[in-house]
């Protein structure tokens, strides 16, 4: 099972994301904008993919950035973007190619699938 | 050798007088006292006078003393006297026969062997119609000048190697630069070179020989005085009635603000959007969280309820893609519906295939929602309940007809049987159908089914948005 780390503003959001993400036998580790996940990924926890909102708080990329310090960080890190935005040019230009998307709103069977991806990739 | 010689001969053999009489310039030769000693015809031709008159009157005397010109005075009598000879003396004058007149004189003294005084040659070229249209072209010339600087936008004129003939006024104050420095210089190397972009340079190439005009080529840069600045550029060729040189017009408009106004609108829906999607995932959320305690039969109940709150936020964003301002083009909305649907619901290995064919018309947003809901609806049942083996066509047809906007979805599937409409979720998605028609003020056409496929046929208002009132909007 995988150690999956879930970064999200909205508290329920993220609470639920976290609720379905352990029914299926995974750990979470879950931060509410850019700082708190630095905070896990540059201390030891094993940490196997990043699940992140793109909008965070103020920062309208902030999930980009936050993808593009992890994997710098940690080169083998997954990553699995979401946002409820449109996809604009800027965008695309920031997310890590080859990486996972999952678009808001998601349902726990799209989640699953993503997730489910995501770890077997 | 011999035949040079014979040749020089047969040049010699010409009179000097034909030469005179035929070259087109009016000549005179004067004795040292002024008096006319001879003329040619041009001479004649173009001061409507005689030999009679002519030979052996002062020059000042002929023709009712037209010739005491001050300026003709100064030249044979203060010029000539200490010069062997001048050229392009410009003498304007009204002529009592011919009018007013520019002529251009050339006198040269010349001495014949013996001849100690010496003669004055005088050749007189009227040069009035040449000077008329250079003071034409230069009062246009002043014209358009005066026009261009009236325009606001700054604007330049190039030449064909690309430097600047003029710049307006609006050109030189807002970027703060002199007409000396812009004059014969090319755009890109004006300021900080701010304008020397490969791409810009690379259009402006093709403007005058393949006459190619550019429109909105955008530079962002900062500029002296002016800070950061958004720059729409435009180029066209300029041709001048019977000049054959042609010009390019580069006018510069500032869309700093209208940009910035872009900006702001763009950066307000993407928070508008983020705050609905988020919301809608709450929605989501909590479905997903009473499924997770719901016995199992009513689960499937949950999720349909979820994959219809996914639907309504993937039409948000497809409206936004596919909207004009203040309609949504149907045809590219039902793509997209198409499009979506298919990566969602069939993937890239499934046996069935969604076609559109749609006509050019347009709905209000408001609608677009329920009509796209409504297409969800009918194509997901399709989908479902049609193709039992896996494989088949299901159609998204939408026409206008009159004032209408017909919507038809057909399968070529295993058709509906009467006692598949008692199952619960085919009457529900059925009575989603009905409230959706309701909701848009259409009606459902029968239409006859066949013993395979399913075809239904929808009528709605069309209720556009009067014709020319559509502002393009970005998306």
């Amino acid at each position: 099972m995988a150690v999956i780390l879930i970064v999200e503003d909205d508290v329920f959001i993220r609470e639920v994301a976290e609720m379905m993400i352990q029914d299926w036998g995974h750990q979470t580790l879950a931060a509410c904008d850019v700082d708190e996940a630095l905070t896990f990924l540059r201390s030891p926890q094993h940490i196997d993919a990043l699940f992140t909102d793109i909008y965070l708080k103020e920062l309208v990329h902030g999930g980009c950035d936050l993808a593009l310090q992890a994997i710098a960080l940690r080169p083998n890190l997954r990553v699995l973007y979401t946002t409820g935005n449109n996809i604009t040019d800027k965008m695309k230009a920031l997310l890590i190619e080859g990486m996972h998307f999952l678009r808001k709103p998601y349902t726990q069977h799209q989640l699953q699938k993503s997730v489910k991806d995501l770890l077997g990739a | 050798m011999a035949d040079s010689v014979h040749g020089a001969k047969a040049v010699s053999d010409i009179a000097a007088s034909d030469i005179v009489e035929t070259v087109p310039s009016a000549l005179i030769v004067l004795d040292r006292n002024l008096i006319i000693t001879s003329a040619n015809r041009a001479f004649y031709q173009t001061f409507r006078t005689s030999p009679i008159e002519t030979e052996g009157c002062l020059i000042y005397a002929l023709g009712n003393r037209q010739w005491d010109i001050t300026a003709l005075r100064t030249l044979l009598e203060s010029v000539i006297p200490h010069r062997a000879s001048v050229e392009g003396f410009e003498v304007e004058h009204d002529f009592p026969t011919i009018g007013r007149r520019t002529m251009l004189v050339n006198a040269r003294k010349i001495f014949s062997p013996g001849d100690h005084d010496g003669s004055i040659l005088l050749a007189i070229e009227d040069v009035s119609e040449e000077r008329a249209a250079r003071a034409e072209s230069k009062r246009n010339w002043q014209l358009t000048q005066s026009i261009v600087d009236t325009i606001r936008d700054p604007l330049v004129v190039l030449e064909n190697d690309m430097t600047i003939v003029t710049a307006s006024k609006a050109f030189l104050t807002i970027f703060g630069i002199t007409e000396a420095e812009t004059r014969g210089r090319r755009v890109s190397e004006l300021l900080q070179h701010q304008w020397d972009v490969p791409a810009l340079r690379h259009l402006m190439e093709k403007v005058l020989p393949e006459n190619k005009p550019i429109e909105s080529f955008e530079i962002e840069d900062n500029f002296p005085g002016l800070g950061r600045r958004v720059l729409n550029l435009n180029a066209r060729k300029i041709s001048q009635p019977g000049n054959h040189a042609h010009r390019m017009l580069l006018v510069f408009e500032d869309i700093t603000d209208r940009k910035q106004r872009e900006r702001d609108a763009l950066s307000l829906t993407n928070e508008i959007s983020h705050r609905i999607k988020n919301n809608l995932q709450v929605i989501v959320g909590l479905i997903a969280y009473e499924a997770k305690w719901t016995a199992a039969p009513c689960v499937q109940g949950y999720k349909t309820m979820q994959a219809r709150i996914g639907a309504i936020a993937q039409l948000y964003d497809l409206i936004s893609q596919t909207s004009r301002g203040r309609t949504v083009a149907v045809d590219a909305y039902l793509r997209e519906i198409a499009k979506t649907m298919s990566a969602s619901l069939l993937g890239n290995t499934s046996g069935i295939d969604i076609e559109v064919k749609a006509e050019p018309v347009e709905i209000d947003p408001d609608r677009a929602v329920p009509f796209g809901l409504l297409v969800n609806e009918l194509t997901t049942n399709a989908i479902k309940h049609a193709f039992p083996n896996g494989s088949g066509h299901i159609t998204l047809c939408v026409e206008q007809v009159d004032d209408q906007i017909e919507l038809v979805v057909t399968d070529d599937g295993v058709g509906i049987k009467d006692k598949d409409l008692a199952k619960s979720p085919e009457k529900r998605g059925s009575d989603y159908v009905a409230i959706f028609v309701r909701q848009l003020g259409g009606t459902v056409v029968p239409s006859k089914q066949g013993p395979t496929g399913t075809t239904v046929r929808i009528r709605l208002p069309l209720l556009l948005v009067p014709s020319g009132g559509a502002e393009p909007l970005a998306a």
